[in-house]
């Protein structure tokens, strides 16, 4: 998991450095500025241009507890983190949360009431939303004046309700299954007792995915609902290639990530029948 | 002293009546487009600082955004010397911080003195930056201070404008404020919250303590859409300023809630690059570097349209480096740029160009064709980039536009110079010649054509240099503008910027504010935020 973080920001930090325009400021076109007073933001600015140097430093500054100073808000990465983490993890976890109860009622509604027109019709609907950009839904809950985290849970609720539904779909196939169905079992005893036992450790599974991509998602939302979270500092740090900011952004999502993965196969493991 | 024009008196007949009726309290909202950088005044360089600051922040002399006439404020009166080196201000008495820590001449000495400090690198100490030496600050007395710059500053009190005073003694530093307002209260990302200062020392014509309104909600929004939208909702008072789209579509539905108080003083220009060690084909450098290739450009370009078109009538053809807006410094010699393709290939046969076949070639035969970068997001931007590539096909010139977004397009234009032609805006916030010195100097900065140039590389040039200097150690205002209306003829005859247009101050503003005189200056709608007053029924639910 270190290696992962580590490489992780250090991959960052090389594409933001790479990128063009990484030492350029608008206010430097600012016609009132004396040419000191831009020369000393271009030598601020330089001293982040030799990337080693820049990830070593920062390194050894973080564990410290210093992740440095934001350059387009001019305030404590730190403290930026601390401030905004909290709002991102309620919007991805309401949103997470939501997502998953729509998608997996609607899996199972489709797997208990074996009706194909229910079905295409819960298919074409989690497909449309599939095809709709996290942007423009974050748009239309703004216009809704809906709460933010429905548009995260629009986001997470197709990919889950489809794969969800294609492991119920295989799991129904099962030659034991075919055969408690044509003994006569309810529906509803097959899902619980036969089906979800098959199923369950691949949804466990499919969590951790979910977590990376509503917090994908919370970019495009948070920047246009205007919410005060991570994503909307990640798409001002990107705009003004605030390198200290950004570099941080990526460990907090990378160990998130891992941590959302980790726990998935830890709850998956422990799950597992054991030998005796 | 300035004569005022019946449209000023009627404005503050306006206000006055509106004081005399105004009901206080209430909050009033809007939205900042960007996170505020500092709520140091000193250190403000961007937008949304500059907003909180003009709202909180109490200074010696204010221009008033509508006469453009500099006012007494904290200074009750000032005196210039004759070398433009010293000015003397006698101070307020009675004028407390707004944690209560009264206001003295060493508040004025102390903020001075941080503003000059070189390692602080304050963006408003700048404008008074006029030599090498040290700021001396004398205290003469609790509500007299002499300050001494090293060399004259033009136009030196009307720079104070931009100069929020601090307290040496608060214990709150920069947010003890004496403006109208101070900051109660801020999150990151969300908003920033205002409140009324209990000890502002202004009152109005009835002897009622200013400001009216209760406190300010700024929230901080820079989607434009979004903000558009908040504002047909109700959920917010005021877009300061606004784009032409926006101002269509809400006048188009409420005609009462739109304002256009005609051209600003920003301008849209493009500009070619001049840089010798550019890395670009050595005979566009060539092309570039021609007055003759410049002025046929200028002259092949409709600005009527692109004011029609691009901004739906809310432009006017600029003319110059300085909008008719700035009633103090704008040269009303210089005359409208004609559209005219017939002139404009008349000038480039004079350096050896000819139409082949409806292709540009030059005297080698090179076939004209640049491209012009401009920053990416902005639609009008983009619209007049595609009419100018319009307008330059009819004279056989083959241009391409490229969008790139703004840290890689400042790169280009002030690190690599891998670019041919710009398409950018200029924003003016000043109105003195003296904040566009690194605009014009050609060792400046902001030199867009060919900056930091170790001597001037052409003869017109070194005279712009010449100048920009002579009006800026000048202190005799005729002096001074004398100088300025010849740089402005010499830009315009050498065309370095191809000015485009001057977009129109536009402002939406609900129903619900009253006392709202909308003007050209920045801030157009809340200049007068201490008079501005909210309808009662309206008051009464934000109190």
């Amino acid at each position: 998991m270190l290696i992962t973080v580590l490489v992780g920001a250090f991959l960052t930090a090389t594409l933001i450095r790479l990128a063009p325009g990484f030492d350029a400021d608008v206010q430097q076109l600012d016609s009132r500025l004396s040419h000191e007073t831009v020369e000393a933001w271009r030598a601020e600015r330089a001293q982040n241009s030799n990337i080693v140097r820049f990830y070593f430093r920062y390194l050894g500054a973080a564990l410290h507890g210093d992740f440095g100073q934001s350059q387009t808000l001019n305030r404590p990465v730190r403290q930026l983190i601390a401030e905004r983490l909290p709002v991102t993890a309620r919007l991805v976890g309401w949103g997470v949360l939501l997502g998953w109860t729509l998608a997996l009622v609607l899996a199972f509604s489709v797997s208990l009431i074996r009706w194909v027109g229910f079905r295409w019709i819960a298919v074409v609907c989690a497909g449309a939303l599939l095809c709709i950009p996290s942007a423009v839904l974050a748009l239309a809950f703004v216009i809704l004046r809906a709460p933010a985290f429905l548009a995260i849970a629009l986001v997470v609720f197709p990919k889950i309700f489809s794969i969800t539904r294609s492991f119920l779909e295989k799991s129904y196939e099962l030659p034991h299954i075919v055969t408690a169905r044509a003994k006569g079992i309810s529906e509803l005893r097959v899902l619980l007792w036969h089906v979800l036992p098959v199923s369950g450790g691949q949804l466990i599974a499919l969590a951790g995915v979910s977590v990376s991509l509503a917090l994908g998602a919370s970019i495009p939302v948070e920047a246009l609902c205007g919410i005060a979270g991570l994503g909307q500092l990640a798409w001002q740090a990107a705009l003004g290639r605030d390198l200290p900011l950004l570099v941080t952004l990526t460990v907090v999502v990378t160990v998130v990530t891992l941590a959302a993965n980790m726990t998935s196969d830890i709850v998956n493991e422990s799950l597992k029948p054991r030998a005796a | 002293m300035m004569r005022r024009t019946p449209l000023i008196r009627l404005a503050i007949i306006l206000l006055i009546a509106v004081s005399s009726l105004a009901q206080a309290g209430g909050e009033l909202r809007f939205c900042l487009r960007s996170e505020p950088k500092t709520f140091n005044p000193l250190l403000v360089a961007d937008d949304a600082s500059e907003t909180i600051r003009y709202l909180t922040g109490g200074v010696l002399i204010r221009v008033n955004r509508l006469t453009q006439a500099a006012e007494p404020e904290l200074a009750t009166s000032w005196k210039l010397s004759k070398d433009g080196r010293s000015i003397t201000f006698t101070l307020r008495d009675k004028a407390f911080f707004s944690d209560g820590t009264p206001f003295t001449a060493e508040d004025v000495a102390t903020t001075v003195r941080q503003m000059m400090d070189p390692q602080l690198h304050s963006p408003t100490g700048d404008a008074f930056r006029s030599g090498t030496g040290d700021v001396a600050v004398q205290v003469l007395a609790p509500n007299r201070v002499t300050i001494t710059f090293p060399a004259g500053v033009a136009g030196l009190d009307r720079q104070f404008d931009q100069v929020a005073i601090m307290s040496a003694k608060s214990p709150k530093k920069e947010m003890a404020v004496l403006g109208p307002f101070y900051v109660a209260d801020y999150k990151a990302g969300s908003y920033v919250l205002l409140r009324r200062n209990p000890n502002y020392w202004k009152k109005d014509t009835n002897g009622r303590q200013l400001p009216y309104l209760d406190g300010i909600r700024l929230d901080i929004q820079s989607n434009r859409d979004i903000e558009a939208l908040r504002f047909r909702r109700g959920e917010i008072d005021l877009i300061n300023s606004i784009d032409a789209e926006y101002y269509d579509r809400i006048g188009e539905a409420s005609p009462a809630l739109v304002r256009d108080a005609g051209p600003s003083l920003d301008s849209e220009q493009m500009w070619f690059n001049q840089v010798e060690k550019a890395p670009i084909p050595g005979y566009r450098i060539a092309w570039f570097r021609s007055r003759n290739f410049r002025r046929a450009v200028s002259e092949a370009i409709n600005r009527d349209d692109l004011a029609r078109v691009a901004f739906s009538s809310h432009a006017k053809p600029a003319m110059g480096p300085v909008s008719p807006a700035n009633k103090i410094w704008f040269n009303a010699k210089l005359k409208p740029i004609a559209y005219n393709t017939a002139s404009a290939l008349q000038r480039l046969q004079k350096d050896g160009f000819r139409l082949d076949k409806g292709v540009l070639r030059d005297k080698d035969g090179h076939q004209v064709e640049f491209s012009i970068v401009t920053n990416s997001g902005n639609k009008y931007r983009e619209r007049m980039a595609t009419m100018i590539q319009q307008d330059l096909g009819k004279i056989g010139m083959k241009v391409n536009v490229v969008t790139l977004d703004f840290p890689s397009l400042i790169e280009r234009m002030t690190e690599s110079f891998n670019y041919e032609a710009a398409l950018l805006g200029l924003t003016n916030v000043d109105l003195d010649p003296n904040a566009q010195m690194t605009v014009w100097l050609s060792s400046g900065d902001n030199h867009q054509w060919n900056p930091r140039q170790k001597s001037p590389e052409t003869s017109w040039e070194a005279e712009i240099d010449r100048l920009m200097r002579e009006q800026a150690s000048a202190v005799d205002f005729p002096v001074r503008k004398a100088a300025f209306d010849r740089v402005q003829e010499i830009v315009a005859d050498q065309a370095p910027f191809i000015y485009l247009v001057n977009k129109n101050a536009l402002s939406a503003i609900s129903t619900a504010l009253q006392g709202e005189v909308p003007v050209v200056l920045r801030p157009q709608t809340y200049w007068n935020i201490e008079r501005l007053t909210l309808k009662a029924e309206i008051a009464k639910t934000r109190q």
